[in-house]
């Protein structure tokens, strides 16, 4: 027994090796796993729990994976009995996992991750969303890849109403997509690798996605943060969906549905329409300047003074609509902000203003009229200073004069050097750090054909206007001839 | 007014014109008498359709000015008018002999200057084909076929054989654009045409304030008052009224420039290219008043300058250029004179200001909140001490969150940009069929239906 332990527990090798030679000691050792498995299968199977109490998931990785493997298959995937017993092991491994061997081992890790998440998981939704959660931020920390897992988990995540668990890994910006064709001459052991390197349809730590998968992920987690309140986070994803690249005069459904809730989700957070972004594309603003119409008059609506205006264009878009689109309880909650608003905009007119012209100034826009009283004024303003959304106190004088609000205002000065030098150093890091990420980007796109028809065009086009600037210059027709003709089109190229 | 009279103005009221109760300071006739050409009858006859005191008088006159000419169309508009504001008056009985009389005399001068140029353009002879078409274009404005005009003056460019006669091609089109008010075209005539015009040239000078006056026109009705104002401005009062009578009167440059001044330049410019303009102190002469309004603006007092300009508003509003213009100039002279009246003080009394600018708009406080709102006045009003603080500009704060800003956004940007890229080298565009407008008909899961409320 302790031969048979000492296989399993024979890899990671002791540290000071180099990439290649980790990854060949590591196929070695799944190699000899998977034999160890073959001839004792029957020690495994009766001696499950001992084995895996002896071989620890954080350190021996890729043997604990393999064993959970071989056990998930030897009682029948579809087991529920074989998989209750082995949920504890599943969910001690996806929590403590070396990343490092995990790339090196292909199909297996993700078939068990989706054992976590799949319609027969005998996870409850809570833990398997927190598991899967934490598996995913296991293999890329970073949070930039996207993968398959990621979008099965956000669906699974809000439509069980686990938003909580799945906020970290959301909330990070996701910056590639997988793609076939990004396997790597390096190890995929290498801890330099970008992201898209090691997690890709190649590698089998995702399967390939649709166009359909990437909107529809960010359209969830547009939701979840609406779930939670969280108005910007809510406001980028949505925005991500509207401005999703297209070709062809494409728009899909999704995205005007994201415009419409990123219409509203703009409104609450900024207090006025939203502006569409440059990178909108041209088919999808025309879809959304009809489509989206009439979302776009109840936000234009929210500008005017007039409470009357946007209690109408309520009632349009909730009689045709809201109920369609899931969106009524979000345009309520527009409209109960909407006198919010207009308080905390009196702030750049006022310093002190008495609650009675506050009730004179603004409307409450779900009844179209000012609010019933100056009582009813106090509390309005006495929720939105406890819940930070107007930096302000109620003043209420000891000589009987009528009680008023006094805005508080931001420290007028600047920041002082150190403090902006400060600011600005830790922005340029920022900016620093995209560096590896787009030299990611440029290798990936040397093997993009589009890109590099475009950059022979460009070149092509370079070399003309240089031949017609050498013609204005006094250089003869056949000078600039040549110039083409001798013109290395790949030249200039990323390197593959 | 009478029951015709009141019936007459509120159909103009109904289809959007403006209506003058006031009596305005101006006399008619001598007003009048300012102007040459077709612009005499346009005046007379907006007059007549917006004043209510003098109704009859302008459309009287406005009848006599047409019945001198030959647009008969003009005639009958005018009698016409005249005949619903005030029925017994002779001139508003149409006189069908002079009528039929003038449309003969009309048609027959058509015919004939049509037969003379085509008789001039089988003997191809250029310099009498320009006069011809010159003759045939000035009937056409004369008769009223503005459009048949501007074609036949178009038609004298190709057989020009000078400068000054592209110049003089140049005034019949911007006469004939100032007339149709179609303030783009004379932009493109003034820039392609009596630009050209060479400064040595002794009558440059004269030529130059016509082409500064007609820009200010259309500057004016683009309602691009800065370079407008800057264009009456530089008109020259040497330059004799007749080189320019047919489009404005000296008098309507200094008006049209002072208010367009006051509207948009600042103390120090209203001085440097107004009050120490030699030139344009010429034509303010001629109205006093405005100048008293720069002045009392220069010197800090704008309740002052206000008051004048509220006594002759509806002077202004009688104006044929001026009348769409005159509340949103009034509204932005008073705005501009309560930045101003705020700047030298850290804190002024709303009871103060209610005084100085006394308006018969709304109160102080309601006009000041409106300013702050619409980002016209940086101050912040204390309505429990009644009071209004102007905010000092902090430009180091400003350049500091606007370098912070700058900085974030750049990498917000870049992040998204470089997400675009992955997603188009993943090929995962969405993909449509080539149509614009059309939809990817993608079949929705489960989340998107009815999903995302807050429920």
């Amino acid at each position: 027994m302790d031969r048979r332990l000492s296989v399993l527990t024979a890899f990671p090798p002791a540290a000071g090796i180099d990439n290649e030679e980790y990854y060949k000691e590591s196929q070695q050792h799944a190699k000899r796993v998977r034999e160890l498995i073959k001839d004792n299968a029957q020690w495994i199977r009766e001696s499950a729990d001992d084995i895996l109490k002896h071989v620890n998931p954080a350190v021996h990785s890729l043997s604990y994976l393999m064993i959970l493997d071989y056990l998930l298959q030897a009682s029948g995937r579809a087991s529920q009995q074989a998989h209750e017993s082995l949920a504890s092991y599943m969910t001690e491994f996806f929590l403590q996992f070396d990343a490092r061997q995990i790339r090196c081992t292909g199909s297996i890790w993700s078939d068990i991750l989706k054992e976590v998440y799949n319609e027969h998981s005998v996870f409850p939704s809570s833990i398997a969303v927190e598991v899967v959660t934490a598996a995913l931020l296991r293999l890329d920390p970073s949070g930039s890849m996207l993968t398959s897992h990621h979008c099965h988990l956000v669906e699974l995540a809000y439509s069980t109403g686990n938003v909580g668990p799945v906020l970290p890994l959301i909330q990070k910006p996701i910056i590639y997509m997988p793609a076939k064709g990004m396997s790597t001459t390096q190890p995929l052991c290498d801890m330099s690798l970008p992201p898209p390197a090691y997690i890709n349809p190649d590698s089998q730590l995702t399967d390939a996605l649709t166009s359909f998968a990437v909107l529809q992920y960010d359209f969830l987690c547009g939701l979840c943060f609406v779930e939670r309140r969280m108005w910007q986070q809510a406001f980028d994803a949505f925005e991500r969906c509207v401005t999703y690249p297209t070709r062809d005069g494409g728009c899909s459904k999704v995205m005007t549905e994201a415009y419409n809730k990123w219409i509203l989700v703009g409104l609450l957070l900024t207090g006025k329409p939203p502006t569409l972004p440059e990178t909108t594309s041209q088919a999808a603003k025309k879809i959304f300047a009809t489509q989206g119409k009439p979302y776009k008059l109840f936000a234009q609506a929210f500008k005017a003074d007039n409470a009357g205006d946007l209690t109408r264009e309520f009632q349009v878009l909730n009689a045709e609509l809201l109920p369609n689109e899931g969106n009524v309880e979000l345009a309520k909650l527009v409209l109960a902000h909407y006198q919010r608003w207009q308080i905390i905009n009196l702030r750049n007119v006022y310093t002190n203003i008495s609650l009675d012209k506050i009730r004179e100034r603004t409307q409450s826009a779900e009844t179209g009229a000012p609010l019933p009283s100056v009582e009813a004024v106090g509390q309005l303003l006495q929720s939105m200073i406890a819940d930070g959304s107007l930096q302000g106190a109620i003043e209420r004088p000891t000589d009987g004069s009528p009680a008023y609000l006094t805005f508080l205002s931001a420290p007028a000065q600047g920041l002082s050097e150190v403090e902006f030098s400060a600011k600005v150093n830790k922005v340029a890091q920022g900016i620093k750090a995209l560096q590896p990420i787009i030299e990611a980007t440029n290798k990936r796109l040397a093997s993009n054909r589009e890109y590099i028809s475009h950059t022979v065009k460009r070149q092509l086009d370079a070399a003309r206007e240089h031949k017609l600037g050498l013609q204005i210059a006094g250089g003869g027709f056949e000078e600039s001839f040549h110039i083409e003709e001798e013109e290395d089109l790949m030249s200039g190229l990323p390197v593959h | 007014m009478d029951d015709r009279k009141l019936v007459f103005f509120t159909s103009i009221e109904d289809q959007g014109g403006v209506i003058v109760k006031e009596t305005p300071k101006f006399d008619l006739d001598l007003y009048i008498q300012n102007y040459k050409g077709r612009t005499r009858f346009e005046r007379l006859f907006h007059i007549g359709r917006s004043s209510v005191p003098l109704c009859v008088d302008a459309l009287k006159a406005a009848v006599q000015e047409a019945k001198a000419g030959k647009d008969i169309l003009r005639y009958q508009m005018a009698v016409n008018s005249l005949f619903q504001a005030a029925r017994n008056e002779p001139e508003a009985l149409l006189d069908k002999a002079w009528l039929d009389a003038k449309a003969k005399e009309n048609r027959e001068t058509t015919l004939h200057l049509q037969a003379e140029l085509q008789g001039y353009k089988n003997n191809l002879i250029k310099e009498s084909i320009r006069m011809g078409n010159e003759d045939l274009g000035k009937h056409f404005e004369a008769i009223g076929d503005v459009e048949a005009a501007m074609d036949s003056y178009w038609k004298m460019r190709p057989d020009v054989s000078s400068t000054e006669q592209l110049v003089d091609i140049g005034k019949l089109l911007v006469r004939v654009a100032i007339e149709r008010h179609d303030w783009k075209s004379v932009a493109n005539h003034l820039s392609k045409h009596v630009n050209s015009a060479n400064d040595s040239d002794p009558k440059a000078k004269a030529l130059k304030t016509y082409a500064r006056i007609a820009n200010g026109i259309a500057a004016l009705g683009q309602e691009r008052y800065k370079e407008a104002a800057f264009s009456f401005v530089e008109a020259n009062s040497d330059v004799s009224p007749e080189v320019y009578n047919q489009i404005a009167s000296p008098n309507d440059v200094a008006i049209y420039g002072g208010l367009l001044a006051l509207a948009t330049m600042d103390r120090h410019e209203l001085q440097a290219h107004l009050l120490d303009n030699d030139s344009f102190r010429e034509f303010l002469q001629r109205e006093p008043h405005i100048r008293r309004a720069i002045t009392q603006f220069v010197n800090g007092r704008y309740a002052a300058c206000i008051e004048i300009l509220e006594s002759y508003r509806p002077d202004y509003l009688l104006d044929i250029y001026l009348q769409k213009h005159v509340p949103k100039l009034y509204a932005d002279i008073r705005t501009k004179s309560i930045v101003q009246y705020l700047k030298p003080f850290s804190c002024v009394r709303l009871d103060t200001m209610q005084k100085a600018f006394n308006g018969p708009g709304p109160s102080i406080e309601d006009e000041l909140f409106t300013m702050i709102k619409d980002g016209k006045l940086n101050a912040r009003i204390d309505a429990i001490n009644k009071s209004v603080m102007p905010l000092s500009t902090d430009s180091r704060q400003q350049m500091q969150s606007y370098a912070l800003h700058t900085f974030e956004d750049y990498e917000k940007q870049a992040l998204d940009r470089i997400r675009r890229m992955n997603i188009m080298a993943a090929d995962l565009e969405v993909k449509g069929t080539r149509k614009p407008g059309s939809m990817n008909d993608i079949p929705m899961g489960m989340a998107m239906e009815g999903a995302g409320d807050l429920a």
